[in-house]
């Protein structure tokens, strides 16, 4: 008999081994729903895979499940660049878990609408895992929060056009700028962060001139796009503060983004206007002391070149710290970026102070999706996660801030704590638009390195701004055109659904309030579009 | 017969769901599902049913212009059947909405069609809903007339858009009254009585209720009714969220004004 060729065997011997170890991984895979249809089985997914997030969340799932043995909860940590297909699969195919972390930008309305359970009336009952906690027992779920789930548009838990909450958060984070406290010492002889923005770009210096005598290649600031960019907003909003005063038509200080594009179509403010000048100066300030070629780099880039001790400083947000902090071998400091004094000679004429983060929302929210085969046991781990001890619990492990009341703020993470006396925010040029925001990454190496110039930067974006911004009133005329007209739709529903009972104040009326709020908003755009046709 | 009557009661049984599950689908955004429930049979003798038909076709995606011309059809059907009764009213003011949001139309068809809504039933929600929309189109879609004259003339609908039926609608109303005045340079007395009448009403949600206060509190200030202003600085900051970033830019206003007598 002829034998097989050595090829065939070992082919047959690798198909045999692969299926045996794929039967054994079915075989032995954590899954006691499969064979005991007694366990309930609650998945939740978010994209956090941060250091610490999926560790905090896995320990509070081991409580729980400790807590109630018939039930698995089994967590599902999906990268942020697979989440959007991911997620939008799951949903159409029916198969999404029972919770899932909500962004805004990530679940528009329909989605929330078609897919999603809205949980006001559970938020509105006690949370029963505060039970024990005599100051939260009286309260409801939603009270519970430090600041008791403002429904305010753009937060991540609450449609303002659906007008129900969809999301129950977990977390809050920031943005500060994180040193290496060894480098610091060195350079400046002391461990202490900057008070002001003049010390803040003496420290720059004074690092440059550290790394230069001691021949190091350390860089003052870690460089990314987006790393410069967490400095650069505040500087520009800081540095107009005032300005941005005068441009709030409805005088309810705070001047919105259709505001300030009106008002730059009305020609009442352009890049030339001198506190806008300012904030750009700001920026050319400590833009010499960028790494070069850091407008290609990308965050991990930035974040590896300070976790290697290549630069001093990075600027992002506390969602990072966990990595930072377990992964840096030096010793790590976080500090707010400091504001400008109203004194200040050269940026301090528009300015009114360090600006205020009270409205930095509590995020991370999970929202219960509709094919949930469990949906009173997801919720129930809801509850859970957001208790006080759950909620100090994740805050321990992963250091971001907590959002239920009474749960202490982690040592570590005190500088991440939001600072709740400050100002309104001023004119930040990058956040008008899309477009807007990628006129300023394309030109802001203009404001970096020892040619860096405020004024070659205005006479290179000049022309593209003032195309961005028209065009973006345009464009948000048009999108909410497309969101007024649904709600004559919506309206029509719920006319129906509440006349029985009574339309004051009910959902009809509150939407009805919103959408001409919105219509006059946009009206308002066109006119001005019309009046100021622009060149 | 007895199978007739028990047919036509399992139909009866059947259809009040349906146009619930209709009218829940379309409250929630969910335009196919509701069109679908309100389809899945014909309507018939049942108007409201088939006004919920047209409603849903209306932003039915993907949404064309031959689907709103038929929508119109539908509702100027509805009309001629019968124009007086509820699903008239509602039709009549879904026609002057397509007029002005969803398809191209001169203003003075759309006014028209809004001024046709109020005529109707004048004490009705969806009069008071219609005035709200007259009310934009005055103020910023009538050019030809001078600015004065748009304000005016927006300001003229309060009787039924101001009513008290529909209170966060009414709030909103002179509120919007008192941002186009503002917007057009005419920071006067009667934006702050327009304000004053918004905040009257009470809105609900809580950063609509405090930006109102700002609001008030910086056009009295700018009229150079310092009391006042510091009455509405000091009810902002007793009732302002805990998430409210303008709280110190309001309290130290409030201070520089209360120096500024001294």
């Amino acid at each position: 008999m002829k034998r097989p060729p050595l090829t065939t065997v070992v082919v047959l011997l690798l198909l045999i081994g692969t299926y045996l170890y794929s039967a054994g991984r079915l075989v032995l895979r954590r899954g006691p729903a499969v064979v005991d249809p007694s366990i309930e089985v609650i998945r939740y997914a978010h994209w956090q895979i941060e250091p610490g997030v999926r560790e905090a969340f896995n320990e509070i799932a081991a409580d729980y499940m400790a807590l109630h043995p018939k039930v698995r909860v089994e967590q599902m940590d999906i990268p942020g660049r697979a989440w959007k297909q991911w997620l939008r699969t799951g949903l159409i195919g029916g198969t999404a878990p029972d919770l899932v972390e909500l962004a805004s930008y990530e679940n528009p309305d329909d989605m929330l609408a078609r897919y999603f359970t809205p949980i006001t009336s559970y938020l509105e009952q006690p949370n029963p895992y505060n039970a024990d906690e005599p100051d939260l027992r009286g309260l409801s779920w939603r009270q519970s929060y430090t600041a008791e789930l403002v429904p305010v548009e753009g937060v991540h838990y609450f449609s303002t056009n659906l007008l129900e909450y969809y999301g129950a958060p977990s977390a809050m984070v920031t943005v500060r700028m994180f040193y290496n406290r060894r480098l610091i010492q060195e350079a400046i002889g002391e461990d202490r962060p900057p008070r002001t923005y003049d010390e803040f770009v003496a420290l720059c210096a004074a690092l440059q001139r550290h790394a230069d005598v001691t021949h190091e290649f350390v860089a003052p600031l870690a460089g990314s796009w987006f790393n410069v960019t967490q400095i650069t907003d505040g500087l520009f909003s800081a540095a107009s503060q005032r300005v941005a005063l005068t441009l709030d038509i409805s005088h309810d200080l705070e001047m919105s983004k259709v505001e300030g594009l009106v008002n730059y179509a009305r020609g009442r403010w352009s890049l030339t206007t001198p506190a806008i000048r300012t904030g750009l100066q700001t920026v050319e300030a400590f833009g010499r002391y960028l790494p070069p070629g850091w407008s290609q780099l990308n965050r991990e880039d930035a974040m590896m070149q300070f976790l290697q001790g290549r630069a001093a400083m990075l600027a992002t947000g506390t969602w990072d710290a966990g990595g930072i902090l377990s992964q840096a071998d030096f010793p790590v400091g976080a500090f707010k970026m400091p504001a400008f004094r109203r004194d200040d000679p050269k940026y301090g004429r528009w300015t009114l102070g360090p600006m205020s983060e009270a409205n930095t929302f509590a995020g991370v929210p999970f929202g219960l999706t509709r094919t949930s085969r469990h949906p009173e046991r997801a919720i129930d781990f809801l509850r859970f996660l957001t208790s006080r001890k759950s909620n100090a619990k994740f805050s321990r492990i992963s250091t971001w801030l907590p959002v239920i009341k009474g749960v202490p703020v982690p040592k570590v993470s005190e500088s991440f704590r939001p600072v709740e006396e400050g100002y309104v925010g001023g004119v930040n040029i990058r956040f008008f638009s899309g477009e807007a925001n990628q006129v300023v990454l394309q030109y802001l190496y203009l404001l970096s390195g020892n040619a860096a110039s405020a004024d070659a930067f205005i006479a290179q974006t000049r022309g593209p701004f003032d195309r961005a911004f028209r065009g973006e009133l345009d464009r948000l005329a048009r999108v909410s055109r497309e969101t007024l007209r649904q709600k004559d739709s919506v309206l029509a529903g719920l006319y129906q659904l509440e006349v029985g009972t009574g339309l004051g104040r009910a959902k009809f009326d509150r939407l009805a309030a919103n959408q001409l709020t919105v219509e006059a908003e946009r009206l308002r755009s066109l006119r001005t579009l019309a009046d100021y046709p622009g060149k | 017969m007895k199978g007739i009557i028990a047919l036509g009661f399992a139909v009866g049984v059947h259809a009040a769901p349906v146009a619930d599950e209709g009218w829940q689908e379309l409250a929630g955004y969910l335009f196919r599902d509701a069109h679908d429930a309100f389809t899945r049979e014909p309507a018939g003798a049942d108007r409201r049913r088939a006004l919920g038909a047209a409603a849903s076709l209306l932003n039915e995606p993907p949404v064309s212009p031959g689907k709103v011309a038929d929508v119109e059809a539908q509702l100027r059907q509805l009309l001629a059947d019968n124009a007086a009764d509820e699903p008239a009213i509602y039709a009549r003011y879904l026609l002057a909405r397509i007029a002005h949001l969803h398809r191209p139309a001169e203003t003075a068809e759309i006014e028209a069609a809004y001024r046709a809504v109020i005529t109707a039933a004048p004490a009705h929600p969806l009069a008071q809903l219609a005035a709200g929309k007259l009310a934009l189109v005055l103020l910023y879609q009538r050019p030809d007339l001078p600015v004065p004259a748009r304000i005016a003339a927006a300001a003229e609908l309060a009787p039924v858009a101001g009513s008290a039926q529909l209170p966060e609608t009414a709030c909103i109303y002179y509120r919007v009254l008192a941002e186009a005045a503002l917007y057009y340079d005419m920071l006067d007395e009667r934006a702050l009585g327009w304000l004053q009448r918004a905040d009257a009403v009470g809105p609900q949600d809580v950063m609509t209720a405090t930006s109102l206060r700002i609001q008030l509190a910086e056009v009295a200030r700018a009229l150079g009714h310092r009391e006042a202003a510091l009455g509405y600085y000091r009810s902002y900051l007793a009732t302002a969220a805990p998430t409210d970033s303008r709280y110190h830019t309001v309290a130290e206003r409030m201070a520089d004004l209360a120096k500024e007598a001294k």
